[in-house]
C-alpha cells in the first residue's frame, strides 16, 4: 500500500480529503451558537487550572511558563485528538466504507486533517498569547513548521494502525484512551523535562512526543534550533511509525465493509 | 473490447455464530473453538462485458447478485478469482452516500460529488445544474434535515447523474421513489447507454431489464446459471424459479375454501406453460394451459366444469366448459380437462384461480376450490394494466384543404 503509485492514487483523490476534512470540521461547530469559541476554551481552561497549580502550588520554574504550557497543551491535544477522532473514522462512516469504493487510508488521512485545523486554530491562539507576553521568537522558530509535519505523520501512522484494529476489536478505543492519559503525564507537557536526573531523562526522551515537545518549544520560547540527533530520531519514529501503521492498515483494510 | 472481465470469481462470507468485536470476548473466545458458519455466496463465476454494452444481473434474492456488484465495485475483496474494469467506475449502490443532516444542500451536493468522483472544477461548474434539476433553488441554503426524504433523493440523484464514468455499476435498491421518479432515473441510464457507457444492472424488475439491456447475467445460488440474449434468459428465469412455492400455498391455504358434495372430486390443478411443464410463472402472450385434474365416484352426465380468473379482489374473467360449448359427456373414475388459452391474455401480476364443477344445470356444486391456486404473469410488453388488448394503432393526417374545411362552421 505505501508505494509511489498509491500516492499518485492519494494526489488524484486530494479533493476528496479536503472536502471530507473541511466538512467534518464545519460539522463540530455548525449546531452550536459560538462556534469556534469552544473549541478555544477546552485548551484555555486547561491552561489556566494547570498555570495555577504548577507554577504557584508546585512553584515550577520555567521561563515563560505560560507559553511554555500552552504550546504543550497544543501539541498533545494533536495527538490526542487525531488518534481519537481517527479511531472512529472508519466504523463511525459505514456507507463510505459499504456503498461506495475510494481508497480507505483517505477516511483516516481527512480526519488527521480536521484535527490539523483545529489545532491550526490553537495556534493562533497562541500567537496571540506571544504577542500579549512580548515573546518575539528567534530565526529557529522557522523549525516549527517542519516538527508539527513529522508530528502528523506520526498521529497518521498511530491513526491508520488505531482506525484499522478498531473495526475488529472494540476495546481498542478503550485501551488507546488509557494509553493517551498515562501519555499526558509521562510526557513533558506540563513540566520540563529538567526536573528529572539525566540518565531518567534520556529515557522519556525515547518517547518521540517528549522530543517532539521539547523540540517545539526550545525553537519557538528560546531560540533553539533542534539538536540534529533528536531531529533524526523524530523523522526516523514518525517515518517508521507510519510504516507499520500502514502495514496494518493494508493487512486488515480487505475485510473492513465485511466486519464493520 | 472488454470494459469488464470477472474470472473465476469466489465469494465465501465467514459468519461466526456470536460475533466477538471485543478484545474481551476474543480472549474469552480462545478458550473455546470458534464456530463459524461459511456461505458460498459465489461460485466461480465468469463473463466478460464488452465496452457500451448494458449487462442486467437478474436471479432470486440471495443469489449472489448484489455481493459480484460490491465485489466488482472493489467493495469486497473476491475469495478467489480477479475482477478487471477498464476505464472510470461509479458505483450507485445507494443514493446520497455521506450525505450529512447538518449542512446545507449546497455543501452536501460538494461532498456527494467529490465522493462520487466529480473534481472541485466540475462541481463548481455543475452546481447551479444540480439544484435546478432537483428542483431545490428556494433551500439551497437549508440544512438537508430540513428537507422531505423525497427532495433529498431528488437532490442525490440529480448530484449522482453529473459523473461522467465509463463503467456504471446500478444495484435495483435504487429503484425507490414513485412511478414518476423512476420513469426519470430509467431515461439517466438510456442516455448514459446511449453515451457508449458499460452498464452492470442488478434488477428484479424484468420489465425494466428487457427494456435496457442488451446481454443479461442469469444467477442461482451464487452459480452463473447463463448468460446471453436478455429475451432467452429471462424466460429461462421465469420458466425454472418457484417450482416448490406452489405447493406450500396450496397445503396451507386449502382449508375452508373449500365446499361441494364431491360427488366428483377435483384432486389437484396445474398450470402448464408453453414448453409443456407445469410452472406458476407466464409471460404474457405465451401459451397457457389449466389443467383440472377429477375422481368422480359416480357415473355423472354432462358435469360442468369452471374457471374463474381473479386479480386481488377484481373478478377478472370466467368461463366453463358449458359456456365455450363443450361437451363433458358421462364421466365416471378419473380423468383430467384442459383448458387451454393459445396467448394469454393477462398481462402482468399475481392472478388467484377458482375451479370447480357442478352439475348440467348448475344446481348442485359438486366440488368448488375459491381461490386455492395462483400464478404469475410477467409482462413483455411496456403496456400497463391486468390486460393485453390487441389492437394497433394508426394515425393520418388530414390533407390541409379538408382540415381547413372543418374548421370552418
Amino acid at each position: 500500500m505505501m508505494t509511489l503509485s498509491h500516492l499518485h492514487v492519494l494526489w488524484s483523490y486530494r479533493d476528496l480529503v479536503i472536502r471530507l476534512a473541511w466538512s467534518d470540521f464545519k460539522l463540530r461547530y455548525k449546531s452550536s451558537a459560538l462556534g469556534f469559541f469552544w473549541s478555544l476554551l477546552e485548551p484555555l481552561l486547561m491552561l489556566i487550572v494547570l498555570y495555577m497549580v504548577f507554577s504557584n502550588l508546585m512553584r515550577i520554574q520555567v521561563e515563560h511558563y505560560q507559553l511554555f504550557l500552552l504550546l504543550g497543551i497544543i501539541t498533545w491535544n494533536f495527538l490526542e485528538r487525531g488518534t481519537s477522532m481517527s479511531i472512529g473514522g472508519i466504523i463511525g462512516k459505514p456507507s463510505l466504507v459499504q456503498k461506495v469504493y475510494f481508497p480507505r487510508d483517505i477516511l483516516v488521512i481527512s480526519t488527521c486533517f480536521t484535527a490539523l485545523m483545529m489545532t491550526a486554530l490553537e495556534i493562533v491562539v497562541f500567537v496571540i498569547f506571544m504577542v500579549v507576553f512580548r515573546v518575539v521568537p528567534g530565526v529557529a522558530v522557522a523549525y516549527l513548521p517542519i516538527l508539527f509535519v513529522f508530528e502528523f505523520i506520526t498521529v497518521l501512522g498511530l491513526s491508520m494502525a488505531l482506525a484499522a484494529l478498531n473495526v475488529y476489536f472494540r476495546d481498542v478505543q478503550f485501551i488507546w484512551r488509557l494509553i493517551l492519559q498515562i501519555g499526558f503525564f509521562a510526557t513533558p507537557v506540563i513540566y520540563p523535562i529538567s526536573i528529572f536526573p539525566p540518565n531518567l531523562q534520556k529515557f522519556i526522551m525515547l518517547n518521540p512526543m517528549a522530543c517532539l515537545i521539547s523540540m517545539m518549544r526550545d525553537c519557538t520560547l528560546y531560540q533553539m534550533a533542534p539538536a540534529s540527533a533528536e531531529l533524526a530520531y523524530v523523522v526516523v519514529s514518525a517515518l517508521a511509525l507510519l510504516f507499520i501503521g500502514y502495514l496494518i492498515f493494508g493487512r486488515l483494510e480487505p475485510k473492513f465493509a465485511e466486519a464493520i | 473490447m472488454s470494459a469488464v472481465e470477472v474470472n473465476g470469481l469466489w465469494k465465501t462470507f465467514q459468519i461466526p455464530h456470536e460475533r466477538k468485536t471485543t478484545l474481551f470476548e476474543n480472549l474469552v473466545g480462545l478458550m473455546k473453538p470458534r464456530q463459524y458458519e461459511s456461505y458460498t455466496v459465489l461460485k466461480d463465476v465468469s463473463f466478460e462485458v464488452e465496452v457500451g454494452e448494458c449487462i442486467g444481473i437478474i436471479g432470486d434474492n440471495g443469489s449472489g447478485k448484489s455481493t459480484l456488484l460490491k465485489i466488482i465495485a472493489n467493495i469486497l475483496r473476491p475469495t478467489k478469482g480477479e475482477v478487471k474494469v477498464r476505464g472510470l467506475m461509479t458505483p450507485f449502490l445507494e443514493l446520497g452516500v455521506g450525505f450529512q443532516p447538518d449542512l446545507t444542500v449546497r455543501e452536501n451536493v460538494g461532498i456527494y460529488a467529490t465522493i462520487m468522483g466529480l473534481s472541485n472544477g466540475e462541481i463548481r461548474e455543475k452546481m447551479n445544474e444540480v439544484i435546478e434539476f432537483a428542483d431545490l433553488r428556494k433551500f439551497e441554503d437549508t440544512k438537508l434535515k430540513n428537507l422531505s426524504s423525497g427532495m433529498q433523493v431528488r437532490l442525490a440523484f440529480s448530484t449522482a447523474i453529473q459523473t461522467d464514468p465509463d463503467v456504471l455499476l446500478v444495484d435495483e435498491a435504487l429503484a425507490v421513489g414513485d412511478m414518476e421518479f423512476q420513469q426519470k432515473c430509467f431515461q439517466v441510464f438510456k442516455k448514459y447507454r446511449n453515451e457508449g457507457v458499460t452498464i452492470l444492472f442488478v434488477s428484479h424488475d424484468m420489465n425494466a431489464v428487457r427494456r435496457l439491456c442488451d446481454r443479461v447475467l442469469l444467477l442461482r445460488n451464487g452459480e452463473r446459471i447463463d448468460f446471453g440474449d436478455t429475451n432467452k434468459i429471462i424466460d429461462k428465469y421465469i420458466y425454472a424459479v418457484d417450482e416448490t412455492t406452489n405447493e406450500d400455498a396450496k397445503a396451507t391455504v386449502e382449508k375452508e375454501t373449500r365446499w361441494g358434495n364431491k360427488l366428483i372430486e377435483i384432486t389437484h390443478v396445474k398450470f402448464i406453460d408453453k414448453c409443456g411443464k407445469e410452472n406458476d410463472n407466464f409471460i404474457s402472450g405465451d401459451s397457457f394451459v389449466v389443467r383440472i385434474f377429477y375422481q368422480a365416484h359416480e357415473k355423472i352426465v354432462s358435469p360442468v366444469f369452471g374457471i374463474i380468473f381473479y386479480s386481488q379482489e377484481t373478478y377478472c374473467y370466467g368461463t366453463t366448459t358449458e359456456f365455450k360449448g363443450c361437451d363433458t359427456g358421462i364421466i365416471e373414475g378419473s380423468g383430467y380437462v384442459d383448458l387451454l388459452m393459445e396467448n394469454l391474455h393477462l398481462l402482468q401480476g399475481r392472478f388467484d384461480v377458482t375451479v370447480a364443477v357442478a352439475s348440467s344445470d348448475y344446481k348442485t356444486q359438486y366440488d368448488w376450490h375459491d381461490r386455492l391456486y395462483s400464478f404469475n404473469v410477467h409482462n413483455p410488453t411496456r403496456d400497463q394494466g391486468i390486460f393485453a388488448m390487441e389492437g394497433n394503432w394508426t394515425l393520418r393526417q388530414l390533407p390541409s384543404s379538408e382540415r381547413d374545411g372543418l374548421s370552418k362552421p
